[in-house]
């Protein structure tokens, strides 16, 4: 790359962090349901593609082509898009296609492994984390996400420019290791979600049971006897079938638990 | 004081979405969020409390592939200014957060959709502009995008910061303790949605066993979730250096982990 590099284009190394800032700004901030994230790669990469294409044709052209349909998980995207003008760089506009093709056949593999990771165990480990610190009113979990989130922000800045540096060579090679990475990474967060349930998920039964001169307090003398935070694990697979049936909505599933609350506070079956 | 807090509630709000869909540092995960707003409300802690109960509810709740999901950011946001505002008591300050906070979480999800049916026409707007080579015209349209998604959190949360507390103060004298204490009982019961939820997104039938593992030590013995947390990883840990070194290609990532595990064994 370093042969091409002073004769075609003078992309330097501040163009490239700035062109993965703007898109990690804009990254959903433009999405939509017809092209989704394309809106956003072309606002992220304008800058440093008018670097590359100083013939307006060219590089119309070139932006066109990055209107088209993209979507994947955006701190994935970075690798891709540092690829993409690293492509471009070496070929100009003769690499729309190859461009095209590249990030349509990475962005679902990406978008696999990423949205697991990013979207949901991250926030799992570290918001049941910091959700459970909270209850008791202690901000520490947030604070130490929130640092996280810091350092993530810089090593995403990094992965724009190691995607610019090494692009193609490097997906491919992650490929199968990022899948033994999440599979270990499933195996931590489930089992904090198996601690998730009698820790916060939290359901009291007031009744007790009266037989003559004996009062049995069902929750505490029946209930905990037989297995420890038994009902919410009674609920959480109740609602784990219910959202797996598909039946009802989230929003549905949510009010029912809502009315199921009043209505056991007004007769008095659970308490606070 | 009062108003300028308003104002800055306001502000995070608008900052909150754009965030969580951009750089992803303060984002719109309710712990986070809860603390900044704490900080602003001068009570962290209350605020803490109000946001572990909706982060609780909001695990799993990922908006995945542009997905609209319930802004629990939003929820806690709001739940929090109007709670902090009406209230100083804990359970009761939990109830109305929930109370408010949830219709305004589910709202946000409408307003999320409306926001990215009007951004194609942000989108055809900018390609319009490219094509007419009014390059410096596309960049400027662009950030309508951010403009809408920004008002969808904003909007929401200039309504209850200005109507919020005195509805919430005219409710709390009619409503009957029942009522309150059905809404705090809810409270501690809906963060299974969001258990339940990503359990759907996770390996649970192939690996139920490190499900079981986490509940019983939970639930038996009490440890707190961090060291639980650190149980997981230890289970991760093994599974993911006997893979390395089972798999040939990957020699030279299990040596590398080797001197790393040596290291912890020292301590």
């Amino acid at each position: 790359m370093s042969n091409t590099e002073p004769a075609t284009n003078q992309v330097t190394k501040r163009d490239i962090r700035s062109a993965a800032i703007r898109y990690m700004f804009m990254a959903c901030n433009t999405f939509n349901y017809e092209n989704q994230q394309a809106p956003a790669v072309v606002f992220g990469l304008n800058k440093v593609l008018r670097k590359i294409y100083k013939n307006d044709e060219d590089y119309k052209a070139s932006l066109n082509n990055h209107f088209n349909y993209f979507n994947t998980t955006t701190w994935m995207a970075n690798l891709l898009l540092g690829a993409s003008v690293a492509m471009e760089q070496k070929d100009g506009i003769q690499s729309k296609e190859a461009v095209q093709a590249f990030k349509t056949g990475m962005m679902g593999p990406l978008a696999g492994v990423g949205d697991t990771l990013v979207w949901v165990l991250y926030p799992t480990i570290m918001g049941s984390i910091a959700g459970y610190m909270g209850l008791q009113g202690n901000p520490t979990g947030a604070i130490i996400w929130l640092l996280l989130n810091i350092v993530f922000f810089f090593f995403r800045i990094k992965l724009f420019d190691v995607g610019h540096t090494s692009g193609l060579k490097l997906i491919t090679a992650l490929g199968d290791r990022l899948n033994v990475f999440t599979e270990a990474a499933s195996i931590m967060g489930l089992t904090v979600v198996g601690a998730l349930i009698p820790a916060v998920v939290k359901m009291n039964v007031q009744l007790k049971y009266q037989a003559g001169e004996v009062t049995l307090p069902i929750q505490t003398e029946i209930l905990d006897k037989i297995m420890p935070a038994m009902l919410p694990a009674v609920l959480t697979v109740v609602v784990y079938k219910l959202i797996g049936s598909k039946k009802l909505s989230l929003t549905n599933i949510i009010f029912l638990i809502i009315a199921l609350a009043l209505v056991c506070s007004y007769f008095g079956i659970l308490g606070v | 004081m009062e108003i300028i807090q308003a104002i800055l509630i306001v502000a995070l709000a608008f900052w909150m979405v754009l965030d969580q869909q951009g750089f992803v540092i303060t984002t719109w995960f309710p712990s986070i969020i809860g603390m900044i707003a704490g900080l602003i409300m001068g009570d962290v802690a209350t605020a803490m409390v109000i946001a572990g109960t909706f982060q609780l509810m909001a695990l799993g709740v990922a908006n995945i592939g542009g997905s609209s999901v319930p802004n629990y950011g939003l929820a806690t946001l709001v739940g929090i200014y109007v709670a902090i505002r009406t209230t100083h008591d804990i359970e009761n300050a939990k109830a109305i957060a929930l109370a408010v906070g949830v219709p305004v979480g589910m709202l946000g999800i409408q307003l999320d959709v409306l926001g990215k049916i009007l951004n194609s026409y942000v989108s055809h707007a900018a390609q319009k502009a490219l094509n007419e080579g009014k390059f410096g015209k596309m960049n400027r349209i662009f950030w309508i995008g951010p403009l809408i998604f920004g008002l969808t959190t904003a909007v929401p949360t200039l309504l209850c910061v200005i109507f919020g507390d005195k509805i919430v103060r005219v409710l709390l004298d009619v409503v009957p303790k029942w009522f309150t204490d059905g809404l705090s009982i809810a409270g501690s019961m809906l963060p299974v949605v969001g258990i339940a939820l990503l359990l759907q997104f996770m390996p649970v039938k192939k690996y139920l066993t490190m499900l079981l593992i986490g509940f019983v030590i939970s639930a038996y013995l009490g440890l707190p979730i961090l060291g639980i947390a650190i149980l997981g990883f230890a289970f991760a840990y093994y599974y993911f250096t006997q893979k390395m070194s089972s798999t040939p290609a990957a020699t030279a990532a299990g040596s590398g982990n080797t001197s790393v595990e040596g290291d912890e064994f020292d301590e």
